[in-house]
């Protein structure tokens, strides 16, 4: 922990307090530091992860087909409709991107070109 | 904020109520407030979905400039801006004014629709694109690539399938790409635990929600990250330095991205739990990944207090690559603290200017 002034002043009541919650504060995060870093908690970490998603699954899909059926029932576009158009849209961005470098190596040769070419300097 | 002994008159009384006072007002404002970060002048020079590319504006004349240009790659959890945190306290700003053409990838926020972008698209999709980009507004065939965290896994694997594609300098930063030791770090060992599925968390929610990646970026050191730091604030309320660095921070910290869910689920399986990059089995879009196709000149810069991605996973890339020029920097400090902490422009900035420099002419 960081602490704001070198030496507690055994006068200042606040500096003698400041510095116990100091040493407490770097035992505790050692103490925590050892127990994120062990096996143990590794285990449990990913037991509580792996009950919290089996859970909340069922009701994810649930909620999930609900709002599909009820987006088609009115005739809105859909979650899979708006990514699939999403991703369609990247790949013509993608096109575009190659386009334009084909169109900027095409400008540079011609540039070229005319340099090159005498009547393009008499004009 | 540093308390004193009760005031002995009124008027001292006075005075230390209104500092209360100011300290309350500062409190509030740093903990409610978004600080002003990324401010070194920039434009937006190519875009494709989310990912941007900036070129920042050159203060040095051109005769002085350095002819390689520097491309900087950011992990893909957090906002890049870390990179421009303050003004006086940028590595992009510093790096301008030593006279590099300076250009930053923003890969932006994933969508749904980008649930399945992989490492295979960042690298083969993106990075040419962006890479022909840099060297068509710089004029150069030679670039430096720049990789922090994640970005050195993306710059990594870019620099060891594309060797011969002008990559002169490769700069790796807190680099996690050796996943040996299982045992090395909080993270390795979590995502380790047979019981981890990271496929179970992807099909649930898609794209890893930044919350998530958050928790598990704090709970490596839980107190330090949810009590220490709002104490250093507490404690040094009445220094106006350390508030908005604390500000600045805290603006960067709590900035969240989700993660491409194929993304995490290919870091966490091929990278982090069969350490396929270091032992040559990385297979990207029918590709082998063979480190020791780099040739680049090596900069391996790492964080010796680095509880994110330790030491020992950063360092043996030095023994595998065909760099001629390489080197290890180690620095003192954490993942992020070595690069944007208060010594990072004493020590880190001008040791990889020191480096660069030479290699960048």
């Amino acid at each position: 922990m960081k602490q704001s002034s070198d030496t507690p002043n055994p006068l200042d009541p606040f500096g003698t307090m400041r510095a116990m919650r100091d040493s407490t504060l770097e035992a505790w995060s050692k103490m925590m530091i050892d127990m994120v870093n062990s096996d143990m908690y590794a285990q449990a970490t990913a037991k509580w992860l792996d009950s919290y998603l089996t859970a909340s699954q069922p009701f994810q899909q649930l909620m999930e087909t609900t709002t599909t059926r009820v987006l088609t029932e009115f005739n809105m576009p859909t979650r899979a409709d708006v990514i699939s158009l999403a991703e369609r849209m990247t790949n013509i961005e993608m096109r575009l991107d190659d386009i334009d470098v084909r169109f900027d190596e095409i400008m540079s040769v011609l540039q070229k070109l005319a340099k090159a070419d005498p009547r393009e300097e008499e004009r | 904020m540093v308390q004193q002994p009760m005031p002995a008159n009124p008027m001292m009384l006075m005075e230390e109520m209104q500092k209360i006072e100011q300290n309350m007002r500062t409190l509030t404002r740093v903990t409610t407030t978004k600080a002003v970060v990324g401010q070194t002048p920039k434009q937006q020079i190519w875009a494709l979905n989310k990912a941007r590319l900036y070129r920042y504006i050159p203060v040095v004349p051109p005769e002085k400039r350095h002819k390689v240009p520097l491309l900087l790659i950011f992990a893909l959890m957090n906002k890049p801006y870390i990179l421009d945190l303050r003004r006086g306290h940028s590595f992009i700003e510093y790096m301008v004014k030593q006279g590099y053409d300076v250009y930053l990838l923003d890969w932006g926020v994933p969508g749904p629709e980008d649930k399945d972008l992989k490492f295979d698209d960042y690298v083969l999709d993106y990075l040419p694109r962006v890479i022909r980009k840099v060297k068509a507004t710089s004029g150069s065939n030679e670039f430096t690539l720049l990789g922090w965290c994640i970005g050195a896994i993306l710059t990594t694997i870019y620099a060891a399938l594309r060797p011969d594609d002008g990559i002169k300098n490769l700069l790796l930063l807190t680099a996690p790409l050796d996943f040996t030791d299982k045992k090395a770090g909080g993270f390795v060992r979590w995502v380790s635990d047979q019981g981890f599925d990271p496929d179970k968390i992807v099909s649930a929610f898609g794209n890893i929600p930044g919350e998530m990646i958050d928790y598990g970026a704090k709970a490596l050191k839980p107190v330090e990250n949810y009590i220490g730091s709002f104490l250093t604030l507490w404690d040094n309320l009445d220094n106006p330095r350390i508030v908005e660095s604390w500000h600045a921070m805290n603006t960067w910290v709590t900035d969240l991205l989700p993660m491409a869910g194929a993304t995490y689920s290919q870091l966490i399986n091929e990278m982090y739990k069969e350490n396929r990059l270091m032992t040559g089995k990385l297979v990207i879009r029918g590709e082998h990944v063979d480190v020791s196709r780099i040739r680049a000149n090596l900069l391996d810069v790492i964080a010796l207090a680095d509880h994110i991605s330790p030491p020992c996973q950063s360092e043996s890339i030095m023994e595998r690559v065909s760099s001629k020029d390489k080197f290890l920097l180690r620095n003192k400090g954490g993942h992020i603290g070595m690069m944007a902490g208060s010594g990072a422009a004493k020590h880190t900035w001008p040791a990889i200017n020191e480096w660069l420099g030479p290699r960048s002419e």
